[in-house]
């Protein structure tokens, strides 16, 4: 819903409207604002509009209600320069640190520079180490592995190269300088690599480890005799082949009784494991492919556990917390026994999901300021706006910490409308003072 | 006045369209909804709303003085209880919103509108010439009177400026004054149209806002007025009389029969109503046993030294 002007614009035009399509227009908000002034008349079907009719037209949206139309004119009555909030034009917190020249104008902008892969991907391929290489990007380095040196590529047949090549696509953006190392990983080393090839460069290797003998030798069933030479490529670079094993010394070495238990201690472990959980059938073990994934699952399920519990307290064997011969500063010391630490307003709030019923309706500026006020330039507005009314919920901690995140460096102002009388709130962050010499 | 290039009319008075008689107090009073809020627009019927003891609050600018925010104009906002008890009691019918019909030109309309312009400027044209002969005169007498000497130039002078006006004036269309209405014209401020649209009130929506417009109703029969109380942390505001010349004595807090309210909260707002002397009630509605009606129950909370 927008007004359209259809003479020059006068003196109000310094602080509020906008030019669209090369037309001066006004919000409606503003256009009713200024029906009220008495310095506008606004046409509708070639009939002015009342009052009354201004009010059921222009305020019928969630976005532009009669409250936030009431706190909107009763801080222009009063002179302030109050705008549209447009949470794009926040800069972030990095765009402060480097502290650039605002513009409203987004064109103005200096053009982003295109995403190029990451320099490191491309130079460290000679100089360091396959294993390196593969820790970074792990997808640059996958198709960075179509391009090599087919040269260097051990005596695999060729059809299986070939499959490779035109299973993955080809990025030609990649550059080929670094591609002269061989990652470890590579499909190419692997030895069974008809089962994995199948269209899937971008997924880590799996061993497949139906194709890989392990030989259980403490199972009564079957006793080989000897177990094969593994294939190198399985084994360590410089092993190379090693021969066949013999399995009967090794035997020797396990206690390969039957163990006969009475029909109580049987019954007993029965009881034991029924509760016990086969870790075999647990799912997020299964799917951890190597022993770093599993510990890194178990440190999860212990977090996951002691979720609320601090874990200076609660870790660790029990001792004092403190001994009165150690020497420390009460500072020191205060810390160590500190269960509940202190925090700001805007931690974690960058984290946070934006929220349908709370947002920040308008950006306000001084009255002092309108003789300089420039719409392209604003600069940084004094408050920022958000209407609610005594009816609706009490803005509750995540709510002040989403919107002071949005409002980036700027208070926020709470104003709650109460069937046409006003408050104005605000939640100062400040830290408690500590006590404490240090 | 404005320079003459402004084609659009800056000046702008902003009067009632309508010339019904005020005196009409059996007048039913036209409720418009803005979303859900209602409002009254139209002065005789904010004055008949008054005389029944619903204040409701101003919200709009005033006319005379626009940028200003302790007077405020039309429109009245009333709260739902006031506007549904007025609806119950038959003074009030809601108007439905009229916005989206019609969605084209009506060109009877706009011919009236602008044949309205037309005698508007004449009329003013007229006023203006005749306004300014009158002081041409009036400085032609007060010289007379002042000085006895030459004053025939100066009187030549005069007759010369009267003479052109007679001729030569024209009142340019940029300095008309140009009506803005505050309530809407049509067809809908006549009675017996309104009776003809009035909608129901709509229904609440929960439990407390029943709750609210009981306890709203009891104190009214009472003869109380009441207006809202949220800078207070309660739901009404209690005066013995009209608001304009009394303080407020009680601040009602409606809460639900066996709802149980923690002690923190009744120890703050008692704290409160101390604070601002006012006597605080705790409200409920609940069914009483003797004659089957709804009763409202008060309990009122005094913060009493120890004697």
């Amino acid at each position: 819903m927008i007004v359209e002007l259809q003479s020059p614009a006068g003196k109000f035009w310094q602080t509020m409207g906008f030019s669209a399509h090369g037309k001066q227009c006004l919000h409606p908000e503003e256009a009713l604002y200024l029906m009220e002034c008495g310095n506008l008349q606004v046409f509708y079907q070639d009939l002015p509009l009342s009052i009354q009719e201004g009010y059921e037209r222009f305020l019928y949206s969630k976005t532009m209600s009669i409250q936030h139309y009431q706190v909107f004119g009763h801080l222009k009555r009063l002179g302030y320069v109050v705008n549209r909030f447009d949470p794009s034009s926040v800069p972030s917190q990095y765009e402060r640190q480097l502290n650039l020249p605002q513009s409203r104008d987004r064109s103005g902008r200096l053009p982003k520079r295109k995403h190029s892969h990451s320099p490191t991907s491309r130079h460290t391929g000679t100089q360091e180490g396959p294993t390196s290489k593969r820790m970074e990007e792990e997808k640059d380095c996958n198709r960075e592995e179509e391009d090599k040196n087919p040269d260097s590529l051990p005596d695999l047949s060729a059809p299986d190269i070939d499959e490779i090549q035109t299973a993955s696509h080809v990025d030609p953006t990649t550059s080929t300088e670094g591609g002269q190392g061989r990652s470890w990983w590579s499909k190419e080393g692997s030895p069974e690599p008809d089962s994995e090839l199948p269209g899937q460069p971008q997924s880590s290797p799996r061993w497949d480890f139906s194709s890989i003998p392990f030989p259980d030798l403490g199972s009564r069933r079957w006793l080989p005799s000897s177990l094969t030479s593994p294939d190198p490529c399985l084994l360590p670079g410089a092993v190379g082949s090693v021969g066949a094993c013999d399995v009967a010394p090794w035997l020797q070495r396990l206690n390969l009784r039957e163990v006969r238990m009475s029909r109580r201690e049987w019954e007993r472990e029965q009881d034991r494991d029924r509760y016990r959980r086969d870790i075999k059938q647990d799912r997020e073990v299964r799917r951890c492919r190597n022993w770093a994934e599993y510990q890194e699952l178990q440190e999860r399920r212990i977090q996951r556990s002691r979720r609320d519990r601090p874990a200076h307290l609660w870790e660790g064997p029990v001792t004092p917390l403190h001994d009165p011969a150690q020497v420390t500063s009460t500072g020191e010391l205060l810390d160590k026994i500190s269960v509940i630490k202190s925090t700001r307003l805007l931690e974690g709030a960058s984290s946070l999901k934006g929220s349908e019923e709370w947002r920040i309706c308008f950006n306000i500026y001084q009255p002092d300021t309108v003789a300089e006020f420039k719409k392209s330039a604003p600069g940084k507005p004094y408050s920022r706006m958000c209407v609610c009314s005594f009816d609706g919920p009490v803005p509750d901690l995540w709510t002040l910490k989403l919107l002071a995140f949005q409002s980036g460096d700027v208070p926020v102002t709470y104003a709650v409308v109460d069937h046409g009388d006003i408050s104005f709130y605000s939640f100062k962050d400040f830290q408690i003072p500590t006590d404490v010499s240090f | 006045m404005d320079s003459p290039e402004q084609k659009i009319t800056k000046t702008v008075s902003r009067e009632d369209a309508s010339k019904e008689s005020m005196a009409n107090s059996r007048h039913v009073i036209g409720i418009h909804f803005c979303g859900p809020t209602p409002l009254v627009w139209r002065a005789d019927e904010l004055k008949s709303a008054r005389e029944l003891g619903i204040i409701g609050t101003l919200v709009g600018s005033l006319a005379r003085q626009p940028r200003q925010n302790t007077r405020l104009g039309r429109p009245l906002e009333l709260l739902p209880e006031e506007g549904r008890l007025l609806a119950d009691m038959g003074r009030a019918a809601v108007i439905p919103d009229s916005t989206n019909e019609d969605p084209e030109v009506n060109p009877e309309q706009v011919e009236q509108y602008h044949a309205g312009l037309e005698n508007s400027f004449q009329e003013q044209g007229a006023m203006v010439l005749a306004d300014r002969k009158t002081t041409l005169l009036r400085v032609m007498t007060e010289k007379h009177n002042e000085d006895s000497g030459s004053q025939e130039d100066s009187d030549g002078a005069v007759r010369d400026r009267l003479e052109a006006l007679e001729h030569g004036f024209s009142f340019p269309r940029t300095a008309m004054a140009v009506q803005l209405c505050t309530a809407r014209a049509g067809l809908s401020h006549c009675p017996e149209v309104r009776r003809f649209l009035a909608a129901d009130w709509p229904t609440p929506r929960d439990e407390r806002s029943e709750t609210r417009f009981r306890v709203f109703r009891d104190l009214r029969r009472q003869g109380f007025y009441l207006t809202s109380a949220g800078k207070f942390g309660g739901d009404y505001l209690v005066y013995p009389g009209d608001p304009l010349r009394f303080h407020a004595y009680f601040i009602v807090v409606c809460i639900s029969m066996d709802e149980s309210m923690p002690l923190c909260d009744v120890l703050a707002i008692a704290r409160l109503g101390s604070n601002v002397k006012k006597t605080v009630l705790l409200c409920s509605s609940g069914e009483s046993q003797e004659d089957d009606r709804e009763e409202v129950v008060y309990t009122s909370l005094q913060w009493s030294g120890m004697v």
